[in-house]
């Protein structure tokens, strides 16, 4: 036996080197003799949702098998496989190729494979040849693959803000 | 939309079942509504409103406010309100305001827990058409 064999030493012989914890008190020692090969057991399935946590994803995906009826928002990524009633918004969505999306998807970047009823905002916007707009798309830069399927405006938009910040400078010095 | 649980595995139903990847909400989510599953559901993030699942599972970092109904619920987040599920397991991080009813259930040394646990038979759950009204 080596020196530094502290998690052997309980199994090999613990009535030779009993642990800190049972030499405090003999009448316990029985009880955690008896508890302690247990008790590992008890948490041991529990304990990978803890290990699951150190690595929590921040993007989400909603897979083929979910359907969300609501909002959806995110600060990261959102990749909808599945069907969502609602809106999204996120910093960049992909709308897979089987996906449905009823209501307004908002983004920095959207991708579209699948199907949307409603509108796109975003200030990149691509269509893949599967893709299904049904409504609106305002954008600042949008790609359309062949075979791409829309019903609806193509809107561009280049920061209605800009237009509106010398309207009311020169209303302000008007005044 | 019925709260019926269907307690055999989607391998076993009628349709054609190809294994999913787990639906994950993040940690940078927020949603609010229903959602429905027939698969597994990783919730990562904020979710406000009625989670219908397979199985269930809320990460240390997430956070529910509603009811779930699910085969198979794991809680290592935080969660205020009902779960309504054959097997329920709280992990050492959770933290649960609300109501368990369970057929099954495990909770590790140091979660939280407050409220109660109801057990329930196992065809309570299959019966579930309608949530019951409760008192928090």
């Amino acid at each position: 036996m080596t020196m530094f064999t502290r998690n052997d030493k309980s199994q090999d012989n613990p009535a030779m080197q009993p642990s800190p914890q049972s030499a405090k008190s003999d009448t316990h020692a029985t009880v955690t003799a008896m508890t302690e090969p247990k008790r590992p057991q008890a948490y041991a399935q529990p304990l990978n949702a803890a290990s699951s946590a150190t690595h929590a994803p921040s993007v989400s995906l909603i897979s083929k098998a979910l359907k969300i009826t609501g909002q959806l928002e995110s600060t990261e990524d959102i990749q909808i496989e599945g069907e969502v009633d609602g809106d999204v918004r996120a910093v960049s969505v992909v709308v897979g190729s089987n996906a449905k999306v009823k209501g307004t998807v908002r983004g920095e970047q959207v991708q579209l494979s699948g199907q949307v009823d409603g509108k796109i905002e975003a200030k990149k916007v691509i269509l893949t040849r599967t893709a299904r707009m049904s409504g609106d798309v305002v954008h600042q830069d949008i790609t359309i693959e062949s075979g791409a399927f829309i019903d609806g405006h193509c809107k561009p938009e280049y920061g209605k803000t800009d237009v509106k910040a010398p309207k009311a400078a020169i209303a302000a010095s008007n005044a | 939309m019925a709260a019926f649980l269907n307690l055999t595995k989607p391998q076993q139903r009628g349709r054609k079942f190809e294994p999913q990847p787990a639906s994950q909400l993040g940690t940078a989510s927020l949603v609010k509504g229903v959602l429905d599953s027939e698969g597994v559901v990783e919730i990562h993030g904020t979710f406000h409103g009625r989670i219908n699942a397979d199985c269930l599972i809320l990460g240390a970092m997430g956070n529910i406010e509603g009811d779930i109904v699910a085969r198979e619920v794991r809680i290592a987040g935080r969660l205020l309100g009902r779960i309504f599920a054959l097997t329920v397991t709280l992990e050492e991080t959770a933290d649960v305001t609300g109501r368990i009813f369970h057929n099954a259930v495990t909770v590790a040394r140091g979660a939280r827990f407050e409220g109660r646990m109801p057990w329930r038979p196992a065809n309570y759950f299959e019966t579930l058409d309608q949530l019951p009204e409760t008192q928090p």
